[in-house]
């Protein structure tokens, strides 16, 4: 159709990319801002995290309504959490850090909690017989039992909260998203393309810090100075709060209109459908990648290439693939679909080849003992014994897509969250808080869902 | 000629440390059936993993029917594997597939790569024809179409040793097959080991720890220790180890 015929041309346009340096100079702000945002949503996060964390371990009073607000919070969408900090404390990066600040916070308040309730009870107990207080009872013996766990997941939080940080702008939030949002809505493709250079450039920047901060932990230190700063530099210009309460307002009750309700059966479909055809695309093509990029099974001339390709397809979020679609005129459900199917492949793709590479060893050797050649071994051991974790991999992308087409839908790629967008540029507050709870329902749902699966394929590997 | 030529061999696994073989010489005739005793540690799977070509050695010869194992790799390594069988403590099966794939996999060295794959989807009658006779062969046909993970750990055993005898090899490598198992059925799986050993007429070599079951089953008891042979014991007073 006409899509094939004018693809080579939609392509075009993106190239070459707008490198001068006037240009560049004119991105500064954006990417500092970027950083800034990352750096002091998470300060902010990591610490109330944290403190939240503490609550629920040291079990204190209310910690059950507080642990159940977290889980609550847990189920909108990064970005669509976003919307709803434009919609209350108004355009720009102040937005974003309330967002990534809540969002995060929330994820290391409720998996904190859950590490330090899995202390071992020993010590803790000895610590409570000498008569503490509880909440100093957690502050110096589950804190310190698990603070190698608590660790490694701030590191992994702090890692998703600097990949936020990118995208928040998508809905107007501040940062390089924004410039990013703009450059595609002013038709400028050449700079689109340097803009998600810039932003591949920055993930590997932040990906390298990730990894120094693993190794040493202590760094993170340097990041307080740096947060608190940043922090103070985004503060939400013009705070008003009379604003606030009268959005708040227009929001309660969410409502919908009988068509909207009529309509919603539609939407809700629309939404399964993108994360279900991104995974199931995905999938198709991670397996072959993945055994390209597995040490165990491939050689260094096709492997490193492939985990080159993996790498990219990853650094980009699925929003950043989604707006380049809508650009394109690409739009709906297949601008979705591709954008999450794009994304998840670099992601399952790393997976697979992991667990490929991770099985035992010994039925593996058994196989090699028989004088097997190379691809029976892959099939006859190798995949077979890989399939569990690469099947609970996949039920979690599963999971996270459902959220990312609730979010991919907001710039355009239909569903629910092209709804909940359309309703908020319109100012229908009460409609966008009643798309946002279906939104909830449905990741609620299909969480739901999934760990049914599990349960009933007695899959009980961890959490990947 | 010998089966199995084992001359001097040693194996270290870093320069400092003493090493795991020390200078090891056994010999096995065709169909014999020799036992190797010795404490856990003794370098005893080392060795069975030296013979072939898994682990390297520094010094010294392996060969097996006259071709030696040391600098081989790719397709003639593949093809003296094809020969040796081996049956393993842990059984080292592939646990989430069918009995029956567990089973042929032994030909997977025969076979060429499509029909491997082939096999995996579609086996055909004969195919499993014969997966069936192997596992009739351990007294365990029926759980021919079960999940391996779903029988029981004497059963893996049996599985792994039907997977040998469809190897149709020349030297079975038996390495603590009964480590795991009760006394019941540890002499069942040793009986069974030498019946076929003797019916197909293959040579055997097992390590083992425990003497009373070496004496009871094995032409031929070898002690290894400090990864050196130290004695070889003839089959004469069941419990009575005599110095040569």
């Amino acid at each position: 159709m006409y899509a094939s015929d004018s693809l080579f041309s939609q392509v075009r346009q993106f190239f070459p990319p707008d490198l001068s340096l006037s240009y560049l100079r004119a991105e500064a702000p954006g990417v500092w801002q970027t950083v800034e945002l990352a750096a002091g949503g998470m300060l902010f996060a990591l610490s109330i995290g944290l403190l939240l964390a503490l609550i629920i371990g040291a079990r204190l009073p209310g910690w059950r309504f507080l642990y159940s607000a977290l889980v609550a919070l847990r189920c909108i969408p990064d970005l669509t959490l976003a919307i709803l900090c434009v919609v209350i404390v108004g355009l720009g990066p102040g937005a974003g850090l309330l967002a990534i600040t809540i969002y995060y916070g929330a994820a290391m308040g409720k998996v904190g909690g859950d590490l330090f309730a899995s202390a071992s009870r020993g010590p803790v107990e000895s610590l409570a017989a000498t008569g503490a207080a509880r909440f100093t009872v957690a502050f110096y013996g589950q804190l310190p039992l698990r603070f190698k766990d608590l660790l490694t997941y701030g590191a992994y939080d702090f890692e998703c909260a600097m990949r936020a940080a990118m995208i928040v702008g998508a809905v107007g939030a501040g940062g390089i998203g924004t410039e990013l949002v703009g450059a595609l809505q002013n038709l400028e493709y050449q700079r689109v393309t340097t803009l998600v250079i810039l932003l591949v450039l920055l993930i590997a920047v932040f990906d390298k810090i990730t990894w120094v901060i693993r190794k040493y932990p202590r760094l993170l230190l340097l990041f307080v100075p740096l947060g608190a700063y940043s922090a103070w530099d985004l503060r939400p210009q013009l705070f008003a709060f009379s604003h606030t309460l009268e959005v708040l307002h227009r929001m309660w009750p969410p409502k919908l209109s009988p068509e909207q309700i009529h309509a919603l059966p539609g939407l809700i479909g629309e939404t399964l459908l993108v994360a279900f055809g991104g995974t199931a695309i995905a999938m198709l093509f991670a397996l072959p990648l993945g055994a390209a990029a597995a040490r165990t099974l491939s050689p260094a001339w096709l492997r490193e290439p492939v985990r080159r390709l993996l790498e990219m397809l990853r650094a980009i979020p699925e929003v950043v693939w989604g707006l380049i679609f809508v650009s394109a005129a690409i739009i709906g459900v297949q601008a979705g679909i591709a954008a999450l199917a794009l994304h998840s492949t670099g992601v399952l793709g790393k997976l697979y080849a992991e667990s490929l590479e991770n099985v035992q060893p010994g039925p593996v050797m058994s196989l090699a003992a028989t004088g097997a050649p190379g691809i029976a071994i892959a099939t006859f051991g190798r995949l077979p014994l890989a399939l569990p974790p690469m099947a609970i991999q996949t039920l979690f992308r599963f999971e996270w897509n459902i959220r990312a087409a609730a979010v991919v839908g907001m710039i355009g790629a239909g569903g629910i969250g092209q709804a909940l967008y359309n309703a908020q540029q319109l100012f229908f507050y009460d409609q966008m808080l009643a798309y946002l709870l279906v939104t909830c329902v449905l990741v609620i749902i299909v969480d739901l869902m999934n760990s049914y699966v599990r349960d009933r394929w007695k899959i009980t590997e961890g959490r990947i | 000629m010998p089966l199995l030529d084992i001359a001097d061999v040693v194996v270290v696994r870093s320069p400092t440390s003493s090493p795991v073989l020390n200078g090891v010489t056994l010999s096995l005739e065709p169909g014999e059936k020799v036992a190797v005793l010795g404490p856990s540690g003794a370098g005893k799977t080392t060795l069975i993993r030296a013979i072939n070509g898994f682990v390297p050695f520094s010094s010294g010869s392996i060969t097996v029917d006259g071709i030696p194992v040391k600098g081989l790799h790719g397709k003639p390594l593949r093809h003296l594997r094809s020969r040796i069988a081996v049956v393993s403590q842990r059984h080292d099966l592939v646990e989430r597939l069918k009995v029956y794939q567990n089973v042929m996999a032994g030909a997977l060295g025969r076979w060429s790569t499509l029909r491997a794959l082939r096999f995996l989807f579609w086996p055909s009658a004969e195919e499993l024809a014969e997966a069936e006779q192997a596992l009739r062969r351990v007294g365990i046909a029926e759980k021919l179409r079960e999940r391996t993970a779903e029988i029981s750990t004497g059963e893996q055993q049996r599985v792994a040793i039907a997977r040998a005898l469809v190897q149709r090899p020349s030297l079975l490598l038996a390495d603590e097959p009964i480590a795991s198992l009760d006394p019941e059925l540890s002499h069942q799986i040793l009986a069974l080991l030498c019946t076929v050993a003797d019916e197909a007429e293959f040579a055997l070599l097992c390590s083992l720890h425990q003497p009373e079951f070496a004496y009871k089953y094995f032409d031929r008891v070898v002690r290894i220790q400090h990864g050196i042979v130290q004695r070889l014991e003839p089959k004469s007073a069941q419990g009575v180890a005599v110095e040569i």
